[in-house]
């Protein structure tokens, strides 16, 4: 018997390892990271590829990072072509067909209805992403959907905690759903305000909020404005009665101050994601800041 | 800082050595040249020269992940190199001003034509920027077989090589490295090991310059690794901390002094 039990318990702690293994995930952007701990819990281990403080368009090709994606059971990114210029190549050098395609893969872009798809296009209109504005973690009804996606795409993945994943996205669901509640009844005065914004990042936000972009300072993402645009939006800025000149936390400053120097509307920079400010600890925090920032200068 | 000796992986910087060794190949001999006649930032005004070709190629309709944007690179590149071969015989004194005046031409103009093309932009920067961990070895083929051939050129040349034959062979060399690795990569392979071996000429200068050229590549390739920072950078500071190094060595010691 004695003989007989060692290979059994040796194929039990075999076997046991990578069920105790945590999936290991890898995040693009802060936001999906942060949802990933929100739905995941101790069953997974996140690496976030960029912080909030740089832009997600460009990233310095470090060696941890192929290092990372070849590790990786799934990938989460924006898609929608946001991480064009090093996504695919990070994906290629990895050499992880698990999450290149298929289950392994999620971009959260994809699961929304996206903003700004165009009906053409023509390079005339700047960096123009044909799949629309990618930038949909500033809406919280998309979060929603996006998390009960991610959810479930977790529990196709690492089917023997799917219970786990499951409980934790209906409790993060309706923690969400509370909060969203409490952040209509805050943005009650946004409603219908105007605003000017650096980069076209935030048509989601607006969407949400009911809010009105009226003008950017780079209308044309990828292209320096003119002095024609910038005389133009500084007379549409004066006159409009514009609550605020937006940028992102990540953002040089030195465009949204120009032109609150010439008229006056103060410029206001926003976290944009998790981790863009002390207060957006998470994605709860990250709303809770912004309507705080846009709420201070609305009084 | 962790140090992180799982990234020591040679699936992931093996394509990147193979072709930092590539760039050096042809890029110390060239560096020699370069040094020698004085004008080291002509691989920033070429690379913007090709740049803008792709750019204009682009406005013109290339389709722009084909072969067709090399070409327009290529060719861009091979004008520019022409037209300064062209001012370097009418005005040698004034070759580096020059070269200076159409760098900032070169990268201007681009601006100003991406005002209308904004899509062009980023290729632009995939065309300046290349980083060195994304390579793969399929990339690396074409570029092999370009080096063999300037290198053979070279060495054919190698007594006789001015003019048009310089800046031709420079502008092809850069063309195809630039992408690859990226101008700081290019400019440091160029001019970090040919002035570390200043001193020393011929065959002994030239073997001095691929030791270091090789072990800056190798050794800030494994540092970026094991201390996970930027890989094209570090190679930077190691190629410039070997050639610092190498100034110990007696065999070069010597030389400089004499």
């Amino acid at each position: 018997m004695k003989l007989l039990a060692i290979p059994v318990l040796l194929a039990a702690a075999l076997a046991a390892v990578p069920a105790q293994a945590k999936l290991r995930v890898f995040a693009c952007e802060p936001e999906w990271g942060s949802l990933m701990r929100e739905l995941g819990g101790d069953k997974v281990d996140v690496d976030v590829a960029t912080t909030a403080l740089q832009d997600v368009h460009v990233v310095e090709a470090k060696p941890s990072l192929i290092a990372k994606v070849r590790a990786a059971d799934l990938v989460a990114c924006t898609g929608a072509g946001l991480e064009v210029g090093w996504l695919p190549q990070l994906l290629r050098q990895s050499g992880n067909a698990k999450v290149a395609a298929g289950p392994g893969s999620f971009m959260a872009a994809m699961q929304v209805k996206r903003l700004e798809v165009p009906t053409a296009l023509d390079r005339a209109n700047g960096d123009v992403h044909p799949e629309g504005n990618p930038h949909v973690q500033m809406d919280p009804r998309r979060i929603l959907v996006i998390a009960k996606a991610l959810g479930a795409r977790l529990a196709q993945v690492d089917p023997a905690n799917a219970a786990t994943y499951q409980a934790r996205t209906e409790d993060f669901s309706r923690r969400w759903l509370a909060a969203m509640v409490r952040w209509k009844a805050r943005a009650a005065p946004l409603k219908g305000r105007k605003v000017v914004v650096h980069h076209i990042s935030w048509p989601y936000l607006w969407d949400w909020l009911g809010m009105q972009q009226i003008g950017a300072l780079e209308p044309k993402p990828g292209v320096p404005p003119t002095a024609g645009h910038l005389a133009g939006l500084v007379g549409i800025t004066k006159s409009s009665g514009t609550l605020a000149i937006v940028h992102a936390a990540y953002m040089d400053p030195k465009a949204s101050e120009w032109l609150s120097s010439r008229t006056g509307v103060p410029a206001v920079a926003l976290p944009f994601t998790v981790g863009g400010d002390a207060q957006a600890k998470d994605l709860f925090g990250l709303f809770d800041s912004t309507l705080d920032k846009l709420l201070a200068q609305a009084k | 800082m962790t140090l992180n000796w799982d990234a020591l992986d040679l699936a992931i910087l093996g394509p990147a050595c193979a072709a930092g060794l590539l760039v050096l190949a042809t890029h110390v001999p060239l560096g020699k040249q370069v040094l020698a006649r004085g004008i080291i930032f002509i691989d920033l005004a070429i690379a913007q020269i090709a740049g803008l070709g792709v750019i204009l190629a682009q406005a013109l309709g290339v389709d722009e992940h084909g072969i067709g944007v090399q070409f327009a690179a290529a060719a861009a590149a091979l004008l520019g190199a022409g037209l300064l071969a062209w001012t370097d015989r009418r005005w040698p004194e004034r070759q580096e001003p020059l070269i200076g005046t159409l760098f900032v031409l070169a990268a201007t103009g681009g601006l100003l034509l991406l005002a209308n093309n904004p899509q062009g932009g980023e290729h632009l920067k995939d065309l300046l920027v290349g980083q060195i961990l994304w390579v793969n070895y399929a990339q690396l083929l074409p570029v092999l077989l370009l080096s063999l051939v300037l290198l053979a050129l070279l060495w054919w040349r190698r007594r006789r090589l001015a003019g048009l034959w310089f800046y031709g062979l420079f502008a092809l060399a850069i063309t195809a490295s630039v992408q690859l690795v990226g101008v700081y990569l290019v400019f440091a392979s160029l001019i970090v090991p040919a002035l570390a071996t200043a001193g020393l000429r011929g065959r002994a200068g030239l073997a001095w310059a691929y030791a270091i050229g090789v072990l800056g590549y190798v050794g800030g390739l494994a540092a970026s690794a094991v201390l996970d920072l930027p890989s094209g950078a570090l190679i930077v500071w190691a190629l410039a901390g070997f050639a610092l190094l190498a100034q110990a060595a007696p065999g070069l010691r010597r030389a400089t002094r004499a």
